[in-house]
């Protein structure tokens, strides 16, 4: 590395410049480094006090939080988890090359909606909307699958050269308007059967039969909206997994005789089984700590409740509406501290062990011989 | 930057500005950014800032818009976070106008006390109630203080014998909306909190399925949307999707939420709504602050505190008031 | 033998024929995620530019006599009973005492759209809706046609040069008042409007909302000082993360040893950009707004004290949280841009003779710039849309006195500012009147949508462009 000799009156100035620029960037990256560290050490310390204090009392408000925190995420998971990876695994082994390089930018761009906008939707629109007509919404999540499946076998019995017309790998796009018609007819013919079997309204029936509350923001809705925001970063790194996955093993599995189906299952699911839960896990840390959309779609009633029709408040929630006017150096003011501290951790390990999955992941395709 | 205060020139003054000249190199350093930022404490800018009760929000934000149009250098900064946030934003000296509406507490005031050596100058500014809302097709009209306590409370501290958990327990809508009671209510650093459970639950504890909603309208509309809901609000936030529920005060006599009682007091949870200035006894204040409190004072303001959907002060109260005001050169 | 063959090719059948299912269900979730996504645009666009329609009025004579006009909002189920009931928005607080009106459908007599009708905005008590009866102005008088056609020309003056003049109104069911014009905002007869006159009110009404600032306590207005404060607030951030996170991926890539210690650091920072925006908010308050905005308080500006002046929430503590929020995607951006440059560019260089400063200055940098680039674009489209940690660290609900004006230094770092996305949410849920406030609140949304949808595209396209570019390169 000794550099040739230039023109030499210039040589100590080029060098002491470089060896300046060096030291510079040196601290100029350790001290951002040191930045970011700073976080952990600054929650840690503020929560330090709590130690002091001891007092159980205080840590057992936090508990409904928590678990109004785990409920919201768990309902956005439920909600979120089979679109994504369904649509991740259509498009990463359905759907037309073409096509894909147009939906997966339009799929990752809904993570771009800003979570406020989608907590209005939810909270003040969606929300309203389902109490009154909850029948056709809990109609909804059980018809749209079953008219999916309905398209699949209308396909299979109609003309071939109609198939050709919309195949299979355009069936994301077509599929649209078809799920539009059946959301309306569902909707149009829910209040019919709600009238003829379940005595006219179906809430009235969960209360005398079940003596199940139903409040307008419930986990119901926290979770179709947070699923919503977390959709795109699952489908997004579980698509990438799955794509990763080294053709020559699907061809190879095919080869011995495997259905497509199974191939996928068996082979490429298999695979990329660990991409995919590092997916879900990034998915999951998102909605732990989303703020915006549980404190506008969840009611924040501190609750202990499992029911999907009661709402929650969440840790995050919880931080931004009372931690402005906690007074610092209070006891609330250190317990929601303590709060951010926590999800700090949660978020910081479940990140670290998806991220830790994901390389192990890619070593062990670089050994495959995948061409990736 | 809100004071408006002429700090004479003497030697902290110029220490000051040295080290002001200081701390400005080194921020052009560090940012590597556009010119220093903020102006002489000197300069006539006069923002008011303000910090409190979200109740007050649209009142303090439409007085501080008629401000302006006298006076066009005066603006006023407003952050709503619940009257709560007013002592603690005092107290930490984040501002010197605390909205709040209800009065401080007297843990709130020693504190301030203990701060500053002197008391918050307390003005009442406006009149105000707290209103139980239901549904607008609800049958429901008249309640009394344990109903309302059995409703929204696990203690029952007013007497009932116990709580009310479903519409059929209430005579009055036995036979109209089924299931239980919705609870609708604000978050628990709101002024509109704090009163409700010290007035209405005779200082019980909430129930703890209550919704709570970070703003007064929110509760309104959530009520309004929902046949089987209640929820407790801010008169200025009644509309008409929701009805409000007349009830029974000390005398014993069913008192709707209407100007006149709210204003006389006979409707049992009317309150006023206050503003708190860190005001050093002796010092004047200055002049922008002085030219707020005034707009508030005259039937201007009152007349907007109307519109904004408050009650204004009855005159006699509004004569009290007047004490503090010193008129502006 | 062969039955054993005819039910497991039976199974089979039915085994495949399940099978073939599943890849419609997977389709269909790509097509219910276009649904939602393409529900909620639409819904956004509709609603938002919808607002500003110059919607007609109607005057309703109900079956008890009564007579009013407003316009329609909406119609919802009447509860317990059949039937459906109908919004009315129909002004005139200060008369009727509420600005709203719900009426049952059956309860409605009759419906007319007179062309006389007219929809006043006014302070302070928000709209008012009925006809002009007369302008007086010193010992003039106008009516009927004349007025409006007087009202109109008026209302074109610049405020300042109006006339003191009196409107004499009266409303549907014949109350009347008076009303100077000083307190007149604008003026509408949209049932008198043809359709190109309806456009063009609606682009005034849209330039109106984005060039305005809020007006009766933010439900009325426009939104342009938070348009502003989020464009300001974004640039600061970005002007401070960009050389800090280069100089970070800098540091991490060219100079730090790549050992163990260099790869744990690499998925910390990584890791940073899924820690829940809220933890920075709290550690933005905590350190910069309590922590080193006290501090300069005290030391400098200890003379206005109690009043603060960097110890409270501001813009450049927003735009600090913000920076550090965004710094782990910067820093990742642009070492994926560092990491594609072939190591032959740098070897070559240094085996020309160049020292490292001159290799990273002149060789490594311009050609990871597009990386840079494309990481400082998404760092800014994620800032523009977060809320929650600005909720802790300086945004306001209302800040009529811009961070920029003509007072020296121009720049105000220590004010707070208005921000979109806080003002969507303070108008939903703080605002007077949620059913007032919603069109406000879906034309806010869908600006802000808008700014983050474009801001990512371009970075998108970008990455896209200079992908293909230099494809052959990498």
């Amino acid at each position: 590395m000794i550099p040739p000799r230039l023109t030499t009156p210039r040589q100590p100035l080029r060098l002491l410049k470089d060896r300046v620029a060096t030291g510079l960037i040196t601290a100029g990256g350790i001290g951002v480094l040191l930045a970011i560290l700073a976080i952990g050490i600054f929650l840690v310390w503020e929560t330090l006090p709590l130690l002091a204090i001891g007092d159980t009392l205080a840590l057992a408000k936090l508990s409904p939080l928590a678990w109004g925190t785990l409920k919201a995420a768990l309902a956005a998971l439920l909600f979120a988890i089979p679109i994504a990876l369904g649509a991740a695994i259509y498009s990463a082994l359905f759907m037309s090359a073409r096509l894909r390089t147009r939906i997966k930018p339009t799929l990752e761009m809904m993570e771009a909606i800003p979570g406020v906008v989608v907590g209005f939707i939810a909270g003040l629109i969606l929300a309203p909307w389902v109490e009154r007509h909850l029948a056709s919404a809990l109609a909804l999540i059980i018809w749209l699958p079953l008219s999916a499946g309905l398209a699949g076998l209308a396909w299979q019995l109609t003309k071939a050269r109609l198939r050709r017309r919309l195949p299979l790998s355009w069936a994301g796009l077509w599929l649209v308007p078809w799920l539009a018609l059946m959301v309306a007819l569902a909707l149009w013919i829910t209040p019919w059967i709600e009238q003829q079997w379940l005595g006219g309204d179906l809430r009235q029936l969960l209360d005398q039969r079940f003596g199940m509350d139903y409040a307008t923001r419930n986990a119901m809705i926290v979770g179709i909206a947070m699923g919503f925001a977390v959709i795109p970063s699952i489908y997004s790194l579980a698509e990438d997994a799955l794509s990763d996955v080294p053709t020559t093993l699907i061809e190879g599995a095919q080869a011995l005789g495997a259905s497509r189906w199974q191939a996928l299952w068996r082979v490429a699911l298999t695979a990329a089984g660990p991409g995919i839960f590092s997916a879900v896990m990034i998915g999951a840390g998102r909605a732990v700590g989303e703020t915006m959309i549980v404190l506008m779609a969840s009611g924040n009633t501190a609750l202990f409740s499992a029911s999907p029709f009661e709402g929650m408040r969440s840790m995050a929630a919880a931080i931004a509406i009372e931690l402005p006017e906690a007074a610092p150096g209070g006891l609330t003011y250190h317990l929601l501290i303590l709060a951010a501290l926590v999800l700090f951790i949660f978020t910081f390990l479940v990140n670290t062990l998806a991220e830790v999955v994901r390389q192990r992941l890619r070593r062990r395709y670089r050994h495959m011989g995948g061409t990736s | 930057m809100n004071t408006l205060a002429n700090s004479s020139a003497n030697n902290q003054g110029t220490s000051l500005a040295i080290k002001r000249l200081l701390l400005r190199g080194l921020m052009m350093l560090l940012l590597l950014v556009c010119p220093l930022t903020w102006g002489q404490t000197q300069n006539i800018s006069g923002t008011l800032g303000a910090v409190g009760s979200d109740t007050m929000a649209g009142l303090m934000l439409r007085w501080g818009e008629t401000l302006t149009t006298h006076y066009p250098n005066v603006t006023l900064q407003f952050q709503a976070g619940g009257s709560a946030s007013a002592p603690s934003a005092l107290m930490a000296g984040t501002t010197r106008l605390g909205p709040m509406s209800r009065p401080m507490t007297a843990a709130e005031r020693d504190n301030f006390i203990e701060r500053y050596g002197y008391p918050p100058l307390e003005l009442k500014v406006a009149r105000d109630a707290l209103i139980v809302v239901v549904h607008r097709h609800n049958p429901l009209r008249v309640l009394t203080r344990q109903q309302v306590d059995a409703i929204f409370s696990t203690s029952l501290a007013c007497g009932a014998e116990a709580p009310i958990r479903r519409w059929n327990q209430l005579p009055a809508t036995r036979d109209w909306a089924f299931g239980t009671i919705a609870l609708h209510g604000r978050n628990l650093a709101s002024g509109t909190h704090g009163l409700f459970q010290a007035r209405a639950l005779c200082g019980g504890h909430f129930r703890n399925d209550i919704s709570e909603h970070p703003g007064s309208s929110a509760v309104v509309a959530a009520v309004g949307e929902s046949a089987n809901a209640m929820g407790y609000a801010g008169y200025n936030h009644l509309t008409p999707a929701v009805h409000a529920v007349s009830l029974y005060n000390d005398n014993g006599i069913a008192t709707p939420p209407d100007e006149a009682a709210i204003q006389s007091g006979d409707y049992p949870l009317s309150r006023y709504l206050y503003l708190y200035v860190n005001l050093p006894p002796g010092e004047a204040l200055p002049p922008a602050e002085q030219a707020l409190l005034a707009l508030i004072m005259s039937p201007e303001g009152q007349q907007i505190a109307r519109a904004a959907g408050f009650v204004p002060l009855a005159p006699e109260v509004l004569k009290e008031q007047q004490i503090w005001q010193t008129p502006i050169n | 033998m062969n039955d054993r063959s005819a039910s497991a090719s039976s199974r089979r059948l039915h085994f495949d024929w399940l099978n073939s299912l599943w890849p419609w269900l997977c389709a269909a979730s790509v097509a219910l995620s276009l649904l939602m996504l393409g529900a909620l645009l639409t819904l956004l666009v509709v609603r938002g530019l919808g607002h500003f329609w110059p919607a007609n009025l109607e005057q309703v004579t109900l079956n008890s006599g009564e007579t009013f006009a407003g316009q329609t909002v909406r119609e919802v189920a009447l509860p317990q009973q059949e039937g459906d009931e109908r919004l009315y928005f129909t002004g005139n607080q200060d008369i009727d005492g509420a600005r709203w009106r719900w009426v049952a459908i059956e309860e409605i007599a009759e419906r007319s759209h007179p062309v006389d009708l007219i929809r006043l905005e006014r302070t302070p008590w928000g709209d008012f809706i009925g006809r002009l009866a007369a302008i007086e102005q010193a010992d003039q008088r106008w009516e009927g046609e004349a007025a409006w056609r007087h009202l109109t020309t008026l209302l074109a003056l610049p405020i300042n040069q109006r006339p003191d003049s009196q409107l004499l109104l009266s409303t549907a069911n014949g109350q009347t008042l008076r009303l100077p014009l000083t307190n007149v905002l604008s003026a509408q007869a949209p049932n008198a409007m043809a359709w190109w006159q309806k456009t063009h009110a609606w682009g005034e009404g849209v330039w109106r909302f984005l060039s305005e600032g809020p007006r009766a306590a933010n439900t009325g207005g426009g939104v342009w000082p938070a348009i502003f404060g989020t464009v300001l607030m974004v640039i600061l951030m970005s002007v401070m993360v960009t050389p800090f996170g280069v100089l970070a991926a800098i540091y991490l890539n060219e100079i730090a040893h790549q050992g163990r210690l260099t790869r744990f650091v690499r998925i910390g920072v990584r890791n940073l950009a899924g820690v829940p925006s809220i933890v920075y908010g709290v550690f933005g308050l905590g350190v910069f707004v309590y922590g080193i905005g006290g501090s300069i308080d005290e030391w400098f500006f200890s003379d206005t004290l109690p009043s603060p002046t960097f110890g409270t929430g501001g813009l450049l503590w927003a735009s600090l949280t913000l920076a550090l929020l965004t710094l782990p995607v910067v820093i990742v951006a642009t070492e994926e841009g560092l990491a594609r440059i072939p190591e032959a560019q740098r070897e070559g260089a240094v085996a020309l003779g160049a020292t490292r400063l001159e290799m990273l200055t002149r060789i490594v940098l311009p050609m990871a710039a597009p990386a840079m680039l494309t990481g400082v674009i998404l760092a800014i489209a994620r800032a523009a849309g977060e809320v929650a940690p600005l909720m802790l660290v300086g945004v306001a609900k209302l800040a009529p006195q811009m961070p920029v004006d003509g007072e020296f230094p121009y720049l105000h770092l220590e004010r707070k500012f208005m921000h979109l996305g806080y003002h969507l949410f303070d108008t939903a849920f703080h605002g007077e009147d949620v059913q007032a406030a919603i069109p406000l609140v879906y034309a806010t949304a869908l600006l802000l949508v808008l700014i983050v949808l474009v801001l990512n595209l371009t970075a998108i396209f970008l990455r896209h462009y200079l992908r293909r570019q230099r494809g052959s390169e990498c």
